[in-house]
């Protein structure tokens, strides 16, 4: 019958043997081997006989069943001619109750059936039948069956040339199962449901016709699932999709699909490299698709490309955010199961891959839409061809568009049918273009029939009628916004058509009524507005933000409304928002709703304000209204030179502000501030206004300067143009504006010239240069530095600290003009007349306080700069002292400074010199080296100034050998050797003090002197200068007397420089007698000198030595102990000092007191003993006491002493000295050991050792000090002038400092207490 | 394995299989994995790990899963060339539902078996295994006492999922 029943008939003849053979081989029961000797044998027949009757009577299914597949197996596959015979038998057992049975029989049927087609009119029937069956299981078995059965009947009438009847039949009854199939959709049971559809899509796949894009008619839009699916539902059934739509994507025909199935895919959560993977996988066939020309496709691809190009650039945050507002409203209030189960946060948000993905969608939407620019060009051209072929489609165009517009409320048709005719033809190209016939997105207005146009129109104005007349809409319409929010709209619309007498609803005439209904209009916008405000639910505030925006008219009603929305501060952003926009969109109120804004922008509110300007901004920013936004700005700033603030938006007239307060001056500051980043120029107006106003509001301008000043930038023309032309008055915002610009960056050369040529040109106020330091040049900073650290401690810091670059981080283009070094070099530079002393050592001290950047390399490179100049600057030393202290290990490098100073001649520079004999001293031991290389003539000075170098410096000659002596100069070294004696005979004369008291020495006298000149310095000013006066006399006159006296009259010197301070003026007859005092005094040295010389010097040196060993330990023992109480007692003077000179004061007049006591003593005892004035001169008040108790035994002491210088000096003095101790009571103690010779060397050492300590205490203690200072905290223009003032103290004080740096810093410390005090 | 050893041992008639082109077992680094065909014993892969590394492939469990694999059946099986018709399939792995129902996408449907697909999540480590061989155990100890399996299942599904806090993914299929 056909070929494939032929094929596989069994052949009789030997090779039926082997098919045979072949087919039990195939089989899997082992047992059939008899069931296949039987066979073989012939005796198949009997066999299933045999079969069919055991299985008949079996009572289990399961034997049952397998009797019956041996059966099956014997007549289907090993001889199918019995398949004839015995289906009626086996189709018998259809009506078995076992429900396996019949399963079994229904598989053999289709069994049967595949093998001879000639079965299925017997088959069918009970196929039917056993449709009907009671068991679930067998239904779904006849389901799945009947499939494979439509499929083989199919072929089975085709092949045939001929239809026959029982081919009919067979029809027939596969129509009957497919009906009954139809209603088994509909089935309780889940099972059935899924098979009858399995069924439904064999039979599609059998029936359709086999073409390419056949299958593409399925209806995509399945994504939307119904809700009631549970979550793992609708995971399976959208994983399900998406296997599916994937597989789609695959076939060759999907490409015209792409776009919607990409975006279904998107939907599904497959990523965009998914869909891309498969997308590669197509190119091999869209080379062929494309020959085939679809030119319906490839446009609808590009509208959609168009649409997304147009879009993609749209999207920018402000309006991303929009529309993810505007669509929170149509969101559902639960998620939904569906997006809650498919939801991933988005991976890229924001990449660029990732907007232009949306864009693509949004463009894919709009697209669907019938929305879109892509869309709309295409349908020009469509047109346009349109136009051409002007055929048989006119009928099928405009169907659609009808049909989307009414689908929206019924009112707009009616507004639709008045708009003229030329928008009319616009709204119809609306809708999909012509050439998208072939998608069928899933429409209602495709499956429904559209009502005729008269009906649309009665039926809506019907509707609309009823709504009306609803009395209470409003409630209606709010008692559920959210879903009626349409409604809103719809009756705005009506209202406003009413009014205009567009309406049908309104008949009459258009004027006549308008006064009325537009009042009605009004009402009903109010209303609205006025509900919506009330409500506080951000839906409200989104449906009140679109009602403005979308209706007909704006009302002066609603504008207030707006206005009020505005004012509570909740709403204020989304007021400014909605003004914004209104702004943009509604160009007949534009000018109303700015004023609104800009009312705001003065509001007196922070939080309203800021909204407001913000929006302001947004708005100028954008290009829009800028001249009004700026007049407004203008004016706001203008009302700052009024005298009282204007009255403030929405304030009571009672609290009418009286004056200017921060808040006032800054709510009429803010929008023009806001405005300058965008517009340059304003700045003008503001220097302007700012020249004109008073202190407060100057100062409030200043302070909120700096944003929108960086916002400008430095590079602004127009901030250059301020710079430059510096209006008069302004000059302190342009320093700000300055400030600002260069607070983090390195300024512009344009903005350096600028304010270089304002300085040179203008305004010669140095305080301009000061931000621009590091773009001007090295020349210009040095000129510039005198007037720079004139100023106020705290910007000369800044300055510095610009100009040592810390305050730019990490800006590798950064140079300063000025390397450290230079700066300090340039610093010891600056000319004295145009900047005292004082102010440079203090800008010198700010540069040692930076010890990251001076470190010793660098101190030592600016040392070595400086020494090379001619002549020294007079800061030298200072530095080189400083220096010393700071780094310790300079040392050396000081020492080789100091002999190359004397090379120079140092001493031709006093203050040179000065500070170079303290640095000697400080540097002892080390300097005595260099101390040796001095002259004679220097080196007197040297211990005239400084007594306490002598003899250390002794002690170490005498170290030296005679080789190393050899090597000093001839000269020096008389000197020194004569030295010692005049020494020793003074110390004689001392260590009789000492066997009273306990302690001489000229320490004593030089704190004495030190405190007594410092008093004096700042007592009466011109003192000081009396003293150098005398002291240069005196120095002469020292030189004059011999090199023999030079020491005993340097201690003389520092006597007379005491006096004469004491006296303030110095009177000559003193200077006389001190003179004739001093030739006694000489003739006596003389003598001693003459004694000395017969005395055995080797003694002597060994009883030096063991007395200064001695010393020395005892000194190292004190040492501990004083340096504790040195150090208490200068913290407690430093804290004294502070708190008031007064009793210094007392204290200086105490000792002035005592000193006039001393010398009436002195010249009542110096006729009789000159040797006595001596020791008296030393003595405190309390040491007289003793004195005179003791004198007695003084004379024997005297006397013992003769005797002791024969036998051997410095021996008996140490020993007098213990004696002396030992009689010394405890009251003196202290004071005694300070006195006392020895040991004041010792306290010397002391002194400098702890000297390092406490100058850092004391410059800490400065530091302090000067930041507290009262100076520091007054204007800057103030500073200047008590400059000047300090200028004559400062200048005396300071030379004092030269001389002696020690007491300079004490110095220095002490003066706020003085300043303060010349305050009281 | 271990779910097809639990439910073996409950009476089921269960088969396991692998839907990879090889099997895959952890080497002694992430990207150094142990390959073998799907033809390979349990038997070889027990010795040749032993013999690799017998400390390392002890600590980390695989010797141990192997020889209980071993015990189970001789190799394991690739699911594709499998040509057995079941009534449930389970697995273990989102991506091995995918190929599964690739699976049965490539397949030549006769439409005469409906069949189960259910995924149960996973994860690939010993302990997992345990708990998930307990779960799916329970799920189909649930499905088997369904009177109409095909009506049921979406409810049973359900209970099931509610219960073990997981997320399932289910389809049917047609063989």
């Amino acid at each position: 019958m056909d070929r494939s029943n032929d094929r596989s008939s069994p052949t009789p003849g030997p090779s039926s043997k082997t098919n045979i053979r072949r087919s039990t081989a195939a089989q899997f029961f082992n047992k059939d081997e008899e069931a296949d000797k039987a066979t073989d044998l012939g005796s198949t027949y009997d066999t299933v006989v045999t079969l069919l009757n055991d299985a008949a009577v079996m009572s289990k299914s399961a034997e049952k069943i397998a009797s019956l597949r041996k059966a099956q197996e014997l007549i289907i596959h090993k001889s199918s001619d019995l398949l004839d015979n015995f289906l009626d038998e086996m189709l018998a057992f259809q009506s078995d109750q076992s429900k396996d049975v019949k399963r079994f029989i229904i598989g053999f049927m289709e069994e049967a059936c595949k093998k001879d087609f000639e079965c299925l009119p017997k088959v069918m029937p009970s196929m039917v039948m056993l449709l009907g069956d009671d068991d679930i299981n067998v239904q779904k078995k006849v389901i799945l069956t009947v499939s494979s059965m439509f499929r083989l009947t199919l072929a089975w009438i085709s092949k045939t040339k001929q239809t026959r009847t029982e081919m009919k039949e067979v029809w027939m009854h596969l129509n009957e199962v497919k009906n009954l199939m139809y209603d088994f959709l509909e089935s309780v049971n889940d099972g059935i449901r899924t098979h009858a559809v399995k069924f439904l899509e064999g039979l599609t796949l059998t029936l359709s016709k086999r073409t390419q894009d056949s299958y593409f008619y399925v209806l995509l839009p399945l994504v939307n699932l119904p809700p009631t699916l549970a979550k793992s539902q609708v995971s399976s059934v959208r994983k399900n999709l998406k296997t599916q739509m994937m597989g789609l994507l695959k076939h060759s025909a999907s490409l015209d699909f792409l776009p919607q199935i990409s975006t279904l895919l998107t939907d599904l959560g497959a990523s965009q490299s998914e869909i891309d993977e498969d997308d590669d996988g197509l190119t091999p066939w869209v080379d062929r698709t494309s020959k085939k020309s679809k030119p319906e496709p490839a446009q609808k691809q590009t509208a959609i490309d168009v649409t997304a190009e147009d879009i993609l650039p749209r999207l920018n945050p402000q309006n991303v955010t929009d529309l993810v507002l505007l669509s929170m409203v149509m969101l559902p209030d639960s998620m939904p199961a569906l997006f809650e189960s498919t939801y991933t946060p988005v991976a890229a948000a924001g990449t660029q891959a990732q907007i232009s993905h949306i864009a693509r969608l949004l463009a894919t939407q709009l697209t669907m839409a019938g929305m879109g620019k892509g869309l709309g060009e295409l349908q020009m051209q469509a047109l346009k061809s349109e136009a051409e072929a002007e055929g048989n489609k006119d009928d099928e165009q405009p169907a659609s568009p009808k049909q989307i517009i009414q689908t929206v409320v019924g009112l707009k048709t009616d507004e639709q049918e008045q708009q003229p005719p030329s928008k009319k033809l616009k709204m119809s190209q609306l809708p999909m273009p012509p050439g998208v016939r072939k998608i069928k997105q899933f429409q209602l207005s495709h499956a429904t029939k559209p009502l005729k146009e008269k009906e649309v129109e009665t039926m809506a104005t019907l509707a609309l009628e009823r709504i009306l007349k609803a009395e209470n809409l409003l409630e209606f319409i709010f008692s559920d916004l959210r879903s009626r929010q349409d409604l809103v709209f719809a009756w705005l619309y009506q209202e406003y058509a009413n009014c205009q007498g567009y309406s049908t609803a309104a008949p009459g005439g258009r004027s006549s009524l308008q006064g009325a209904v537009a009042g009605s209009y009004s009402n009903c916008l109010t209303n609205v507005l006025a509900q919506l405000f009330e409500m506080d639910d951000h839906h409200a505030d989104m449906l009140f933000h679109r009602v403005l925006l979308e209706a007909p008219l704006l009302t002066d009603n609603a504008i207030i409304i707006v206005r009020k929305y505005c004012n509570v501060p909740e709403h204020t952003e989304a007021g400014m928002k909605t003004l914004s926009q209104l702004i943009n969109n509604r160009p007949a109120h534009r000018h109303r709703f700015l004023e609104i804004m800009l009312e705001f922008t003065a509001h007196e509110k922070q939080e309203i304000r800021d909204l407001a300007i913000k929006a302001a901004k947004a708005l100028h920013m954008n290009g829009k209204m800028q001249e009004e936004i700026e007049k407004y700005a203008n004016q706001q700033l203008k009302k700052l030179l009024q005298p009282k603030p204007p009255t403030p938006l929405g304030a009571k007239l009672e609290d009418m502000p009286e004056a200017w307060t921060e808040e006032t001056i800054k709510a009429h500051l803010y929008l023009h501030l806001g405005l300058l980043p965008s517009n340059h120029k304003l700045i003008h107006e503001l220097a302007n206004v700012y020249t004109a106003t008073n202190a407060d509001i100057k100062r409030a301008i200043l302070r909120v300067l700096e944003s929108p000043v960086k916002g400008m930038g430095m590079d602004s023309p127009e901030l250059l143009t301020l710079v430059e032309n510096c209006p008069k008055g302004s000059e302190t915002l342009v320093m700000r504006v300055i400030h600002i610009l260069t607070d983090k960056a390195v300024p512009s050369p344009q903005l350096v010239e600028r304010i270089r040529d304002l300085y040179h040109k203008r305004v010669p106020d140095v305080r301009f240069l000061i931000p621009v330091l590091n773009g001007l040049s090295k020349a210009e900073v040095m000129e510039a530095l005198p007037k720079l650290i004139k100023l106020n401690p705290m910007v000369v810091k800044e300055v510095f600290n610009r100009l040592m670059g810390s305050h730019v981080h990490g800006d590798s283009m950064y140079q300063s003009p000025l390397t450290p070094v230079e700066l300090l070099v340039a610093l010891h530079n600056i000319d004295p007349n145009k900047c005292d002393i004082k102010t440079t050592i203090k800008a010198a001290n700010l540069c040692f306080a930076e010890k990251a950047t001076y470190t010793q390399e660098v101190l030592a490179i600016v040392m070595q700069q400086l020494m090379e100049q001619d002549p020294l600057p007079t800061l030298l030393m200072r530095t080189v002292i400083q220096s010393m202290s700071m780094y310790p290990r300079l040392t050396g490098f000081v020492l080789n400074i100091l002999q190359r100073l004397i090379v120079k001649k140092v001493w031709k520079q006093k203050k040179v010199w000065e500070g170079f004999i303290r640095c000697c001293q400080r540097a002892k031991p080390q300097s005595f080296q260099v101390l040796l290389q001095l002259p004679v003539s220097q080196l007197k000075d040297v211990f005239e100034n400084c007594p306490d170098l002598k003899e250390p410096l002794l002690e170490h000659v005498q170290t030296f050998t005679e080789n190393q002596k050899a090597h000093v100069n001839k000269s020096v070294m008389t000197f020194l050797e004569e030295l010692p004696e005049k020494d020793n005979e003074k110390i004689d004369i001392d260590s009789q003090v000492e066997q009273q008291e306990k302690t001489p020495g000229p320490e004593p006298e030089v704190t004495c002197l030190g405190n007594s000149v410092e008093n004096n310095a700042v007592s009466n000013l011109t003192a000081v200068k009396t003293v150098d006066s005398s002291f240069s006399s005196n120095s002469e006159k020292t030189k004059s007397g011999g090199m023999k006296t030079s020491a005993r009259a340097g201690s003389r010197d520092i006597q007379d420089r005491e006096n004469s301070g004491e006296k303030e003026q110095g009177s000559d007859r003193e200077n006389t007698y001190e003179k004739e005092r001093g030739s006694k005094d000489r003739e006596e040295s003389k003598d001693r000198d003459r004694m000395r010389e017969k005395g055995a010097s080797q003694e002597r040196d060994r009883g030096r030595d063991r007395a200064g060993s001695r010393e020395r330990d005892r000194g190292k023992d004190k040492d501990g102990e004083r340096d504790r109480t040195r150090e208490k007692e200068v913290e407690r003077e430093a804290k004294e000092r502070v708190r008031g000179r007064d009793r210094d004061v007392e204290k200086e007049r105490e000792r002035e007191g005592e000193a006039i006591r001393e010398r009436e003593r002195e010249k009542t005892q110096d006729r009789g003993r000159d040797r006595d004035i001596d020791r008296e001169r030393g003595r405190d008040k309390e040491v007289d006491k003793e004195r005179s108790r003791e004198k007695d035994r003084t004379r024997e002491r005297s006397k013992e002493r003769d005797r002791v210088r024969e036998r051997g000096r410095s021996r008996d003095r140490s020993k007098e000295r213990d004696r002396g101790r030992e009689r010394a009571k405890s009251k003196d103690r202290e004071k005694e050991r300070g006195k006392e010779k020895g040991s004041s060397r010792d306290v010397d050492k002391e002194k400098d050792r702890s000297y390092d300590k406490e100058r850092d205490r004391d410059e800490e203690k400065k530091r302090k000090d000067e930041s507290l200072r009262p100076e520091t905290m007054l204007e800057k223009i103030t500073i200047k002038k008590e400059v000047e003032d300090t200028v004559p103290k400062e200048s005396n004080a300071k030379g004092e400092e030269e001389k002696t740096p020690k007491s300079a810093t004490a110095q220095t410390s002490r003066r706020p207490s003085s300043s303060s005090s010349k305050k009281k | 394995m271990e779910a097809h050893s639990f439910l073996s041992k409950k009476g089921f008639n269960v088969q396991s299989f692998g839907t990879g082109n090889q099997v895959k077992l952890p080497g002694p680094a992430l990207d150094k994995p142990n390959i073998y065909d799907f033809g390979t014993t349990y038997d070889a892969m027990y010795r040749d790990l032993m013999q690799k590394d017998y400390e390392l492939y002890t600590q980390n469990g695989i010797l141990h899963m192997l020889d209980r694999n071993r015990r189970i059946k001789a190799n394991p099986q690739r699911f594709q060339a499998s040509m057995a018709k079941f009534d449930l399939i389970i697995t273990c792995e989102e991506r091995v539902y995918d190929q599964v129902l690739e699976d049965f996408e490539n397949r030549e449907q006769n439409n005469e078996q409906a069949v189960h697909i259910i995924n149960i999540d996973i994860q690939d480590n010993h302990e997992e295994a345990t708990i998930g061989a307990f779960m799916i155990c329970e799920l189909v100890t649930m499905l088997c006492i369904s009177e109409d399996l095909d009506n049921e299942v979406d409810e049973i599904l359900q209970r099931f999922e509610s219960k073990v806090k997981r997320p399932v993914l289910h389809t049917v299929q047609f063989y």
